[in-house]
């Protein structure tokens, strides 16, 4: 019983780019409009009731962009309105609201991506490409809060031994500068140690091995299976779908694939919601057990 | 079995006339606890990083060093690398990787282990350390001693068969460099594991070493049991100075013999051998001022909302003229306390005057002129010129009253120089701007014995003229030595305060091993010096070599 984010970070990273690019790669509102719609379940059932700023300014966003497209974009047979002697029509404006859908639609994934990979598990799948690269993003990952701490120290430092002497900017600035190229050596300084550290552990004698904290387990590989299965579906569906905005707004697309297709991308986009309501549903019964 | 032989090993680093390791020989037993000392400079460093082949400098050598009966030059890659591990001194740097479990595994990987029996192995060491709770963590929020725990751990998770530590503990406070020490000890008594470990802070690893070398000068000049090695050196106060305070004592007051080397052997051999109808030497109380020098009123500071406080009603005078030792555990704010009075940080509710004048009264950091100078922890942070002479020129410090030869320093870059020497050099520095009060953060830190005596002789100095010098510590015998007041900070605030002897005798752990020693058989000794002396008033028991008859027994 793992939620959603406790799978391989490989599995998670290719179904987050499998919802986004199937949107990303066609223009199409069925897809537009189930991504939006599933991006924002999923990321109500992860955040639940926080982060509601988030959903104001993407709310905000998403009009913006619907009403963009039409007042600058004048295609299109069907004329609402006539704006300062610019027509503003129908086909522009659901235009821009798929292109808003599609946008914000993959804001959410995003966001809900970044919220679940941490640092540890884009280090993990870098590892899988180059373990040297990992290893080096590794250190650099430690080296960053070392040289923030060790700023913020030697500023401390100065400023109680009167370095900045003046309240002005450009004694400040000064002041900064000078510490900045103090900065400089004592990384340096420090790198000597760390490389130390590191041939005293034999690094560099032969192939290493990268170690990790992530399996694959029969249940990623599960996901993974149906993840591909469903994408392959979706691409077959979408690839007999063509969609066109203007002048009309036209669909041809035959129907078995379409619908096919369609609902094989519903299903995708559920995956983690499912998972995540299974795991809340058997807590539920397991604790009611109790 | 021998697991280590040095034969007759010179060492010069190129460019320099005189070897840093000159003519060395010994051998190590498998399963030996070996503490290595000697001042700094002494080629302690050099002579560890000579038994691991991938640490050792480039230079003229001669002689040689087996391990396990073969060359060090003949090891393989792999056992070289993973039979002998190496310790250093700064817990930040010797650090590679961003998170514990990866450290944890870095050695390991390096090898070429399957990925199952890297799992076995860290999760087996992680127990074995309590590492366990932190073991998802970022590197970078541990602490100090936690990290060099790490350390130690990521080391042995390669399954050494010798363990050389270069100064571990000197960037530690006292109670986790006993912790770690504790963990050695452990180490050398479970796994039987061989350990080479140079210190210079003797008071809680020669009690339990097998075997004490002392270097100088390259050379080794001794090599014996810890008891044994102490009587020998009776002569040479500079050395005994950093030994633990029972075998100072012993070797004050007898010529041979097997000195006691822990608390408990000395609390006996002073009850076997000396009367103690003598029960206190007179304290001198020293003159202080009534003015304040810096006064803090119902200070409380935390550093967000939702915090705790760190410091929760502060209330504490320090007067003109005295220096005053501010000690306490991790966490009970006494850095806090120093960094509010330097202006670092603020408190949200409170006062904080400086010789009578409110801190937001001091505009346009007239604070940090001829007023207040702070020196931080890590006084590496004070430098940002490349030789000590333009650090010391770009502030315009005046040397030629300060209590220390710089002349051999100048040229060096300031993050060359020894602990003692950054220590020195930054504080003349921070004296440039002629403060009249002075702040101190744990200034003892990774000095060695003798370099913490200078340091304490600067300190008297510069009080006699005048200045007004606060310090926070751990160090108790360094306050013990030279506070004209003491005070315990508890739980952001001041518990209580008092002149070091009464302080001290008043506490019972929290204060010096000759007061814990001492304890119900003397009433108010906390240094080695009044120990002595009591003893010397006192008379032995047998009656053979006392300086005055007992008047009662």
């Amino acid at each position: 019983m793992r939620s959603f984010s406790e799978y391989n970070p490989i599995v998670i990273a290719v179904f987050f780019f499998s919802v986004a690019g199937v949107v990303m790669f066609s223009v199409n509102p069925a897809f537009s409009s189930v991504s939006l719609a599933g991006a924002v379940l999923l990321f109500t059932v992860m955040n639940g009731r926080k982060r509601l700023k988030l959903h104001l300014w993407l709310f905000t966003l998403f009009i913006i962009l619907a009403l963009a497209n039409p007042l600058v974009s004048h295609n299109g047979r069907t004329v609402l309105f006539v704006l300062n002697d610019n027509p503003v029509t129908l086909e522009a404006l659901l235009y821009g609201v798929n292109s808003a859908a599609m946008l914000v639609g993959t804001i959410y994934w995003f966001s809900s991506f970044t919220h679940i990979m941490t640092a540890e598990k884009l280090l993990y799948i870098t590892g899988a490409f180059s373990p040297k690269i990992s290893l080096v993003l590794s250190m650099a990952l430690r080296f960053v809060p070392m040289f923030r701490t060790q700023a913020k120290k030697v500023s401390d430092a100065q400023k109680a031994m009167g370095l900045f002497k003046e309240d002005s900017i450009i004694d400040d600035i000064r002041g900064y500068m000078r510490i900045f190229s103090i900065l400089i050596t004592w990384a340096l300084e420090n790198g000597i140690t760390t490389a130390d550290s590191m041939t005293a552990r034999g690094y560099g004698i032969g192939r290493r091995t990268v170690f990790s904290r992530f399996r694959f387990t029969a249940a990623d590989i599960v996901f993974l299976a149906v993840n591909i299965i469903l994408l392959g579906v979706c691409s077959f569906g979408g690839m007999n779908m063509h969609f066109s905005f203007y002048p009309d707004i036209t669909l041809s697309a035959e129907k078995i694939p379409a619908i096919a297709g369609t609902s094989a991308y519903i299903l995708l986009v559920l995956m983690p919601v499912i998972i995540e309501t299974e795991v809340t549903v058997k807590w539920k019964y397991l604790q009611s057990k109790i | 079995m021998e697991i280590l032989a040095v034969e007759d090993m010179t060492f010069t680093y190129p460019k320099c006339s005189k070897p840093a390791v000159d003519g060395v020989s010994f051998t190590v037993d498998s399963g030996s606890f070996i503490v290595l000392c000697g001042a700094t400079g002494s080629g302690k460093s050099t002579l560890l990083r000579m038994l691991k082949r991938e640490l050792s400098p480039l230079g003229e050598l001669s002689g040689e060093v087996r391990f396990c009966g073969k060359p060090l030059a003949e090891l393989s890659e792999r056992s070289a690398a993973a039979d002998i591990g190496f310790v250093m001194q700064s817990p930040e740097q010797q650090i590679v990787t961003d998170k514990v479990w990866h450290e944890l595994a870095f050695g390991l990987e390096n090898l070429g282990v399957p990925q199952s029996d890297i799992a076995r192995r860290t999760a087996e060491m992680a127990s074995y350390f309590g590492i366990g709770a932190w073991y998802g963590k970022d590197t970078s929020e541990l602490s100090g001693g936690q990290k060099q725990l790490l350390s130690l751990a990521s080391v042995l998770v390669m399954q050494p068969k010798l363990l050389i530590l270069d100064e571990p503990t000197a960037q530690l406070d006292p109670i986790a460099a006993a912790d770690f020490i504790a963990t050695l000890k452990r180490l050398n008594q479970e796994l039987g594991l061989t350990i080479i470990m140079a210190e210079h802070r003797l008071e809680d690893v020669v009690p339990v070493c097998s075997r004490l070398m002392v270097m100088e000068n390259g050379r080794l000049i001794a090599n014996a049991p810890a008891e044994e090695v102490i009587v020998s050196l009776r002569e040479r106060p500079d050395i005994l100075c950093g030994m633990p305070a029972a075998s100072r004592l012993y070797a004050k007051l007898e010529e041979q013999g097997r000195s006691p080397l822990s608390v408990r052997d000395g609390r006996k051999y002073i009850e076997e051998n000396f009367f103690n109808s003598v029960r206190a030497v007179k304290v001198e109380k020293s003159e202080v001022s009534s003015t304040p020098a810096l006064e803090y009123k119902d200070v409380y500071f935390r550093y967000s909302k939702n915090s705790p406080d760190i410091l929760s009603g502060l209330e504490l005078k320090v007067y003109k003229g005295e220096i005053f030792c501010m000690l306490g555990g991790n966490g009970s704010g006494k850095t806090t306390s120093l960094k509010a009075a330097a202006g670092l940080v603020k408190a949200y509710s409170g006062s904080i005057k400086v010789f009578g004048k409110k801190l937001k009264d001091y505009k346009n950091r007239s604070l940090y002129r001829e007023c207040l100078a702070f020196l931080p922890q890590d006084v590496q942070t004070v430098f940002l010129k490349n030789t000590v002479k333009e650090e010391l020129d770009e502030v315009g410090a005046d040397i030629s009253g300060f209590p220390f030869d710089f002349s051999g320093l100048m040229d060096k870059h300031p993050y060359d120089l020894s602990g003692g020497q950054q220590q020195l050099t930054a504080l003349a520095k921070v004296l440039a701007a002629k403060p009249k009060l002075l702040l101190l953060d744990e200034p003892t830190k990774g000095l060695d014995a003798s370099a913490k005596l200078e340091f304490m002789g600067v300190l008297r100095k510069l009080r006699e003229n005048g200045t007004t010098v606060v310090v926070v510590t751990h160090d108790v015998e360094f306050a013990a030595l030279c506070a004209d007041r003491c005070a315990l900070f508890f739980g952001g605030q001041i518990v209580s305060a008092g002149g070091p002897a009464e302080f001290f005798s008043e506490n019972s752990f929290y204060t010096t091993s000759i007061s814990r020693m001492t304890r119900g058989i003397f009433d108010n000794a906390v240094t080695v010096e009044a120990a002595v002396e009591l003893c010397r008033l006192n008379g032995r028991r047998n009656g053979s070599v006392s300086d005055k008859k007992p008047t009662s027994a």
